[in-house]
């Protein structure tokens, strides 16, 4: 039974932060512009909020420490998706070219500012965010010690972003008019709803969140900060595919490639994964593999949205 | 206004290109072209710097360092060019990635002296083996450091093992040998049976750190696994977090890591600093041994664990020394044949059980 907790836990560290970042990605092309720039934008929540643990940790007691820093990587995600939103709202230019300038503008800024303020690349923090065991709810048979055990708030914070990202989309008049941007801007203008704000609004909601997952992937990972998210900004990018720009199918391919993830590389110590002669490249692949052939099914009738990628210009409605 | 605006950059290319000429006007004697990653990388830059600083300020010579652009004989080249240009009399350059640059900038620059730390000079498809008299190569007996690391944490009472590799290349590969020779040595003088010893052996294929990394640690933490040699950059760094989670420990390499993480109980060190400093002291004194690769070993205290931020529980300093004194004195000898993926099944081991990881 152990071993299943411990599958979980790990299974958090890689979902969470996938699942956050694809919810953001996900409200950016529902208001019908692509965001490639979440990688970019993840350094760079990620690079705002562990400097600022890093500089007022021991100063401040634990708990605060990472919920300021989210609010700091929050708010330096929507800082880095300005310009993206500038360049493919206001100027019309191409969404990939403004994305892939942020996804190659972050990395070299967090070394270089790093630099700057310590002299030195790594941001070194100390990871005293864990919870180790809720109170009360970390007793509960079973369920604490799935999922109340070994843990982070952040955990909790992205299961409150999916609930109120679906919430938000889905029922409240914000989120009608941002799908109805993403899939035919120009009947939307029509009765009278601002294109261009709601896409700015997309994108900077895009922008918080991807910062916030940024955060959230580095802390668990490493000791320290090194300028990089390894690719998870683009892995979440496919997990929004996979999800089909759903909320609750997001959320089932977050945990699908989090659990893949997870049994890929921690299987050499699972007793009875160990002995299955399937070997680790199996895993690794299986949640590409997956991809792939969803997409070959389900691109007919794909749930993209229409509007996605394409400028909006009023003149020409 | 737009004339002006194209006058304004105009001068300010000139005055950038101006600039950069400007930099020749200083001229640094002693020159380091880094690797991957920065002087303060904690590890082999840092390493090689700190030689480099300690006898530049000892004896106030002029210094300076350059950082490649990108990862590519090309890049490291025009990096050497630039130490040239800067008026570099000898130039420092850490990692086995510059052996094919110094082989082709031994011979163009042959008034300048070159110190290839990690490496020997090489073509780039490994077909000639030259090393001018301009030239030294530096190499490490990683084995007798991982061996160190491997013997005393067994000798302190750790029984089930991990090694975490990054990429495998020979060096290493050299440290997990060692690390594994270490582990079955201090078995064998302690009278465990066979299967006493667990060993779990990894390479991620990578220096970098990642969720996966941290998640195949904690695995092991979870599975038994007491300390983990993390021998591969910022792959070291999501192993301590893993331990952080597990309360388990780690086992640093090739600079002392204790400051890094409170779980570090030692480090599998090179003597990056004291090499770099012998081989400038013979530069200046006249004795620059050209043309040759130097092996720093237990020999000549090339290798060693930092035993002052050691958090051992039982091992001390006089076990140490009297291992040391064996490897020194070649009583123990080194694991060299290398399998070309790295794999342990090599070792020969009788008290441990190595289990290999793809």
């Amino acid at each position: 039974m152990s071993i299943i907790y411990f599958l979980v836990q790990q299974t958090m560290f890689f979902s969470i932060p996938l699942l956050i970042v694809a919810l953001g990605g996900m409200f950016s092309e529902r208001s019908g512009v692509i965001n490639i720039a979440l990688e970019g934008i993840m350094i760079m929540g990620a690079f705002a909020g562990i400097l600022f643990i890093n500089i007022f940790q021991g100063a401040l007691p634990g708990q605060p420490v990472l919920i300021i820093a989210l609010i700091i990587a929050a708010a330096a995600g929507m800082i880095t998706a300005l310009p993206h939103a500038y360049a493919s709202i206001n100027m019309k230019a191409d969404q990939v070219i403004s994305g892939t300038a942020i996804n190659m503008f972050a990395p070299a800024v967090a070394i270089y500012v790093a630099r700057i303020i310590r002299t030195v690349q790594q941001i070194p923090f100390v990871n005293q965010f864990r919870i180790e065991k809720v109170p009360v709810l970390g007793s509960v048979p079973v369920l604490g010690e799935l999922f109340f055990q070994n843990t982070y708030i952040t955990t909790y914070l992205g299961f409150a972003i999916l609930v109120v990202s679906w919430l938000a989309l889905y029922k409240t008049p914000f989120g009608l008019r941002l799908r109805s941007c993403g899939e035919h801007p120009q009947a939307a203008d029509s009765v009278g709803i601002n294109v261009y704000s709601m896409r700015y609004a997309g994108v900077m909601i895009s922008g918080a969140l991807a910062g916030i997952g940024g955060l959230v992937f580095v802390i668990p990972t490493s000791t320290n900060f090194n300028a990089t998210v390894s690719g998870y900004g683009f892995l979440a990018l496919a997990v929004l595919i996979f999800g089909q720009w759903k909320p609750g199918r997001i959320l089932m391919a977050a945990f699908f490639f989090g659990l893949m993830k997870a049994v890929a590389s921690s299987y050499s110590g699972i007793a009875f994964l160990k002995d299955i002669p399937i070997p680790s490249n199996f895993y690794k692949m299986a949640p590409y593999v997956a991809t792939l052939v969803v997409l070959a099914f389900t691109s007919r009738k794909s749930m993209a949205p229409r509007a996605e990628g394409i400028p909006y210009d009023q003149g020409s409605r | 206004m737009k004339k002006f605006l194209t006058l304004l950059l105009a001068v300010l290319m000139i005055a950038s290109m101006a600039s950069c000429a400007g930099g020749e006007g200083g001229k640094f004697e002693l020159g380091l072209v880094t690797d991957l990653g920065t002087i303060d990388d904690k590890s082999f830059n840092q390493g090689a710097w700190e030689g480099l600083v300690q006898y530049a300020t000892e004896k106030n010579v002029s210094h300076k360092y350059y950082q490649p652009t990108e990862q590519s004989d090309d890049a490291y080249l025009t990096g050497i060019d630039l130490a040239v240009k800067g008026g570099a009399k000898v130039i420092v350059t850490p990692g086995y990635l510059f052996e094919v640059p110094i082989f082709i900038a031994q011979d163009k620059y042959p008034d300048v002296n070159f110190i290839l730390i990690d490496g020997e000079p090489h073509n780039a498809d490994y077909s000639t083996y030259s090393t001018s008299a301009n030239a030294v190569g530096i190499l490490y007996a990683e084995d007798q450091a991982g061996f160190l690391a491997g013997y005393a944490a067994v000798k302190d009472g750790y029984r089930s093992l991990g090694f975490v590799g990054g990429m495998a290349v020979p060096a290493v590969v050299r440290y997990g040998y060692g690390f594994i020779q270490g582990a079955e040595y201090a078995g064998g003088e302690l009278g465990l049976a066979a299967g006493d010893l667990d060993i779990k052996y990894h390479y991620t294929g990578g220096f970098a750190a990642t969720p996966e990394a941290q998640a195949l640690a904690a695995s092991w933490y979870n599975d038994g696994t007491e300390v983990i040699f993390a021998c591969g950059g910022a792959v070291g760094n999501s192993v301590m977090a893993a331990a952080e989670q597990a309360g388990a420990k780690v086992i640093g390499v090739d600079v002392d890591q204790s400051s890094e993480s409170a779980t570090v109980i030692t480090s599998a060190m090179k003597g990056l600093k004291a090499s770099v400093y012998s081989v400038i002291t013979d530069y200046y004194a006249g004795s620059f041994p050209g043309g040759r690769t130097l092996v720093f070993e237990a020999k000549n205290n090339g290798v060693g664990l930092p035993m002052d931020s050691s958090q051992f529980r039982s091992f001390s300093q006089s076990d140490y020394d009297a291992v040391y004194a064996k490897l020194a004195g070649g009583e123990i000898p080194r694991m060299t044949e290398l399998d070309e993926k790295g794999s342990p099944s090599v070792v020969p081991v009788e008290i441990s059980t190595v289990t290999e990881v793809a």
